[in-house]
C-alpha cells in the first residue's frame, strides 16, 4: 500500500512468544517493514489475548488492550508445537525465515527439535532470538518471571516509592518492555552482522540482564560510597495535579532571579539557600515548599510551559488522557488512529523514531488463525486436504 | 548457548561513531555502541564538559558522587556517572564555539559514520553543526538526534531529565502507592530506555544506508519513547474512557501480586501469580494447602478481592525467611518469585556472576569497580570487555594526529589557543 521504503521490507520473522517482551520486539520488526507470522497455540492463543484491559470492557480472545497494542501489522497462525506433525510445519516455516523470536521456557523448543542448534542447521543466516526472565543460562535460568520480579532481581525496585514504605514497581509492564526494547535492537545487532558478515546467531535476553543495565545509579552508586535509598519525593501539587520545578541540574544562572520575579519572590534571588544549583538541591524541601505556594492555585500545564520559558528543566505528570490531548504530540502526529471495521477503531502510540521518510508499519492485531489458509496454504504450499488434515484430530 | 565461539571479531568492527552526547540516555547507548565494538570518539570541550563530569571544582555541598567521596585532583575523571556511562570511548576536546574547533569537528563527521547527540534539540544548529551542515561534509553520515520532545513541535526545545520524562510521558502517572500520588523511580528510568532502543534505531537507519548509499537523520524523541511503555492505557483511554492511574503493586491480571516482608532490615521479595497451578504451588509452597479450596481465594477474582487478607498470610511466612530463600522456595514450586535486590546484593548475585554480566574495570583515577554491561548476549559475537573511561582530551593525540594527520606542532596550537585540552577551563 505504501510506495515508500521499508527498512524490513525484505524479512520474514516468526514470532513464537508469548505475553508482552519479546511480542513487542516482534512488534517494532513489524513497525519497520517486516513480515511477522505470529504462531499461537489454537484455540487459546497467546495468553496475553486474556489481559485487562478490555477494548469494550468485556472479556474475549480478541479484546484485549493489551494483546491489540502488542501485536500490531502482524499476521496470525495457530500451531500446537507439541504436536509433531505442528511442529514439522514450523519447521519449514523456519527454513526461510530470517528471525526468530520465541519466550518459551529455556531447553523447550530444543526437546521439540525446534531449537537454535535444529532450525539453523537447515537456515544458516536464522537469527535466534530468546526472550526470557532470566536468560539462557545461569543458575536462575529455569525459574519463572514477571514484570515485577524482573524490577525487584533487577535490582530497580528496591530504590522506588517512599522511605517509610514497601518498594514500589514502576507502574504497567515498563520492565517487559524495556525487555522487549533489549530484543529488539540485538534483533537490529544481529540483522546487521548478517547483512556485513553473512551469519546468523543465538540472540540471548534475559529481563534480569535488562533490569540490572536499566539501574544506572545504584550499582556505580554503591561502589563508590553513596549507599542507595528510597527518597521523598520532589514533586509538587499544582491546582490540577502534580508538577516538578527543576530548578538544579542543568539550569544556567540567569533562571533564578526570572523565577523569583515569576513567583513573587524577589527577595529570593540572593538568598544563598538558593541562589545556586547546589544550594538548591541541598535545601529542596524548603524550596518545594516556596514553588509549592505559588503553583497550588495553577494548572500543572501552566506551570510547565511558563517554567519552560525561562529554560528550566520543569515537569508536570501527564496521564494518558493529557498526552492525547498534548498539543507537542498532535504537531508531531505521534499517535495513530489504528482502523478496525469489526472492534472499532483504536488510537494506539505510533513510531518510536523516525528515519527520513520510511513508514512506520501500524495495522490492527490479527485475529486467532487469521491467516492460517493465507499463511500454511498460500505460502507454505498446503492443499485444503492437507490444511484440514493439519487441524483435525488435534486440539485445534 | 547454541553456538560455539569461534574466532569473528566484534558485531560493530570498523564502525566510527562521534559522540557528543551528555549526561545519560546519549552516554548509554553509545557505551553499547562500544562495548559491541565501534570506535566511539566522545567530544566535549574544555570550557563545557559532560555534565557527568560535575565541575571542575565542585562547591561544597555538590551533591555528586565520587569515588569514598572525595573529588581528589581532578574531579572531572573520577565522577561516578562519568565513570559508569563512558566505557570503552577515546576522548577528545574541542571549542565548538570556535571556527577552528567547527573546521575540525566536520573533519572527525567526514570520517565517521555515525554522530550521536542529545542536547537540547536547537543546540547543534546555532553552533552551525546541525544536520544540514554535517550532512553536506558527509552525505552518508547517519545522524542520530536524541532530544527531550523530537526535532519538531511548539516543545521542541524544552528541556528534560530522565525524572521528568518519566512525568511528561505519563509513566509517573501509573507509578505509586495504591491511591496514593504519582512517584518517579530513583534510576532515571526513561535514559537506558532510551539509550538502548536508540542502538536499535541506529542499526536500522545502517540497514537504510546500505540499500541506498545515503546516510539520514534518525528523530527520536526521549518523551515519545517512554510513553511506549503504557500503550495498553492509551489504547484503554481512547475505547473506553478510562484514565490509567496508581495501583502500588498490584496488578490487573494476577493475585497474589506485590512484595513481601524477609528476614532482616528493609528486605523484600517479590511474587506474582497468574495461572491456576502457580497459586496450588504457593499453597504447597507455604504449607497450607488448605487455602486452594479456601472459597476466599478459589480464584483470581476472589484473590483480587481479598488480596489484603492473603497478603497477610503469605507475609506471616516470608516474615521468616531470607528474600533469596523465599525466592528458590516458590520457584521451586513453579512460583515467579524473586529477590528485591539491594546494590550490594546486585554486585554479589550468583546468576549474574554465572552469566558473566559484570566486568570489573580498573579505572586509573577512580580505582576498581563492577561495570555494567550489555542487555544482550550474542553467540557469535562476544561484547569487548570493559575498558575504563577516559580522561578528559586523553585521545586528543590519538585522533587529532591519527585519524586528521594533524602535526604535533599543530596539536599543541590547539591546546595552546584553547580549543583543546585535558583540563577543564576556568569556570567550568
Amino acid at each position: 500500500m505504501e510506495s515508500r521504503y521499508q527498512i524490513l521490507g525484505d524479512i520474514t520473522v516468526l514470532d513464537l512468544s508469548q505475553g508482552v517482551a519479546g511480542p513487542f520486539c516482534a512488534k517494532l520488526l513489524a513497525g519497520l517493514g517486516a513480515e511477522v507470522v505470529k504462531v499461537e497455540p489454537p484455540g487459546t492463543g497467546d495468553p496475553s489475548r486474556r489481559s485487562e484491559p478490555f477494548l469494550d470492557g468485556r472479556p474475549a480472545l480478541e479484546n484485549s488492550a493489551l494483546f491489540a497494542y502488542l501485536n500490531t501489522s502482524k499476521k496470525s497462525v495457530t500451531l500446537d508445537l507439541g504436536l509433531a506433525k505442528h511442529a514439522q510445519v514450523l519447521k519449514r516455516m523456519a527454513q526461510d525465515c530470517d528471525i526468530l523470536v520465541e519466550s518459551f521456557a529455556p531447553g523447550y523448543l530444543d526437546s521439540m527439535g525446534l531449537g537454535y542448534d535444529n532450525l539453523s542447521e537447515a537456515n544458516h543466516g536464522l537469527i535466534y532470538v530468546s526472550v526470557t526472565p532470566f536468560g539462557q543460562s545461569g543458575p536462575y535460568r529455569d525459574y519463572k518471571g514477571s514484570d515485577i520480579v524482573a524490577q525487584a532481581i533487577g535490582a530497580l525496585m528496591y530504590t522506588i516509592g517512599l522511605p517509610d514504605r514497601e518498594p514500589l514497581k514502576v507502574g504497567g509492564e515498563a520492565a517487559l518492555y524495556t525487555t522487549g526494547i533489549s530484543a529488539f535492537s540485538a534483533a537490529m545487532l544481529a540483522l546487521h552482522v548478517r547483512d556485513t558478515q553473512g551469519f546468523g546467531q543465538h540472540v540471548d535476553i534475559s529481563a534480569m540482564d535488562c533490569m540490572t543495565v536499566a539501574q544506572i545509579h545504584s550499582s556505580i552508586h554503591y561502589q563508590f560510597g553513596r549507599t542507595p535509598v528510597r527518597r521523598e519525593t520532589n514533586l509538587v501539587q499544582a491546582k490540577d495535579g502534580w508538577v516538578s520545578p527543576g530548578l538544579d541540574i542543568g539550569v544556567q544562572a540567569g533562571t533564578w532571579p526570572k523565577v523569583c520575579q515569576l513567583m513573587g519572590v524577589p527577595e529570593l534571588t540572593d538568598d544563598p539557600r538558593f541562589s545556586t544549583p547546589e544550594g538548591r538541591r541541598a535545601n529542596q524541601q524548603e524550596l518545594l515548599g516556596v514553588v509549592g505556594e505559588w503553583a497550588a492555585t495553577k494548572p500543572k500545564e501552566e506551570i510547565y510551559h511558563t517554567l519552560q520559558g525561562l529554560r528550566t528543566i520543569t515537569g508536570y505528570v501527564a496521564t494518558v488522557e493529557d498526552l492525547l490531548a498534548s498539543r507537542q504530540f498532535a504537531h508531531r502526529e505521534f499517535f495513530r488512529m489504528v482502523e478496525d471495521s469489526e472492534l472499532g477503531d483504536v488510537v494506539h502510540p505510533g513510531a518510536p523514531f523516525r528515519i527520513d521518510d520510511t513508514i512506520w508499519q501500524l495495522s490492527r492485531a490479527p485475529r486467532l488463525g487469521e491467516h492460517n489458509e493465507e499463511v500454511l496454504g498460500g505460502r507454505l504450499g498446503l492443499s485444503p486436504e492437507e490444511l484440514t488434515q493439519l487441524f483435525s484430530g488435534g486440539r485445534a | 548457548m547454541g553456538a560455539e565461539r569461534n574466532e569473528i571479531g566484534p558485531a560493530l568492527d570498523g564502525l566510527r561513531v562521534l559522540d557528543l552526547t551528555q549526561v545519560a540516555a546519549g552516554p548509554y547507548s553509545t557505551m553499547l555502541l562500544a562495548f559491541m565494538g565501534a570506535e566511539v570518539i566522545k567530544v566535549e570541550s574544555c570550557s563545557r564538559m559532560d555534565i557527568n563530569r560535575g565541575r571542575a571544582r565542585p562547591a561544597p555541598g555538590d551533591t555528586r558522587v565520587y569515588p569514598g567521596g572525595e573529588p581528589g585532583e581532578r574531579p572531572w575523571n573520577r565522577a561516578a556517572h562519568h565513570v559508569h556511562r563512558n566505557i570503552n570511548k577515546l576522548s577528545v576536546t574541542l571549542d565548538l564555539s570556535a571556527p577552528r574547533g567547527k573546521e575540525l569537528f566536520l573533519d572527525l563527521a567526514r570520517i565517521c559514520d555515525v554522530l550521536v547527540e542529545n542536547y537540547r534539540a536547537s543546540v547543534m544548529d546555532r553552533l552551525g553543526l546541525g544536520y544540514d551542515a554535517v550532512s553536506q561534509a558527509n552525505p552518508q553520515l547517519i545522524y542520530v538526534k536524541i532530544s527531550s520532545q523530537g526535532d519538531s513541535g511548539p516543545e521542541r526545545d524544552y528541556g528534560s531529565l530522565g525524572s521528568t520524562l518519566e512525568q511528561t510521558a505519563g509513566l509517573a502517572s501509573v507509578t505509586g502507592y495504591e491511591g496514593g500520588p504519582p512517584l518517579m523511580t530513583n534510576e532515571t528510568y526513561p535514559d537506558p530506555v532510551v539509550g538502548i532502543l536508540a542502538f536499535g534505531a541506529l542499526m536500522a537507519a545502517l540497514r537504510q544506508r546500505r540499500a541506498t548509499g545515503r546516510g539520514c537523520l534518525v528523530d527520536l524523541s526521549q518523551r515519545e519513547v517512554t510513553s511506549m511503555l503504557l500503550g495498553e492505557a492509551f489504547l484503554d483511554y481512547s475505547a473506553n474512557g478510562r484514565v490509567a492511574g496508581t495501583m502500588g503493586n498490584r496488578h490487573w491480571d494476577m493475585s497474589p501480586h506485590g512484595v513481601y516482608p524477609c528476614l532482616g532490615d528493609d528486605m523484600w521479595a517479590a511474587i506474582s501469580v497468574s495461572a491456576e497451578d502457580e497459586w496450588l504451588g504457593l499453597c504447597r509452597c507455604i504449607g497450607q494447602p488448605q487455602l486452594a479450596s479456601d472459597s476466599r481465594f478459589q480464584d483470581l477474582e476472589s484473590r483480587r478481592r481479598n488480596q489484603a487478607e492473603l497478603d497477610q498470610i503469605i507475609s506471616t511466612w516470608t516474615l521468616e525467611k531470607e528474600h533469596y530463600q523465599v525466592m528458590h522456595m516458590l520457584q521451586a514450586h513453579g512460583v515467579p518469585a524473586g529477590a528485591v535486590l539491594k546494590a550490594n546484593e546486585t554486585l554479589a548475585d550468583p546468576h549474574l556472576e554465572d552469566r558473566g554480566f559484570w566486568d570489573v574495570v580498573d579505572h586509573p583515577e577512580a580505582g576498581t569497580y563492577k561495570q555494567t554491561t550489555t542487555p544482550w548476549i550474542l553467540s557469535k559475537n562476544p561484547r569487548l570487555p570493559a575498558i575504563a573511561a577516559a580522561g578528559l582530551g586523553e585521545h586528543n593525540f590519538q585522533v587529532f594526529n591519527g585519524l586528521l594527520g594533524l602535526s604535533p606542532g599543530e596539536i599543541d596550537d590547539l591546546v595552546e589557543s584553547g580549543i583543546a585540552g585535558y583540563t577543564p577551563s576556568d569556570g567550568a
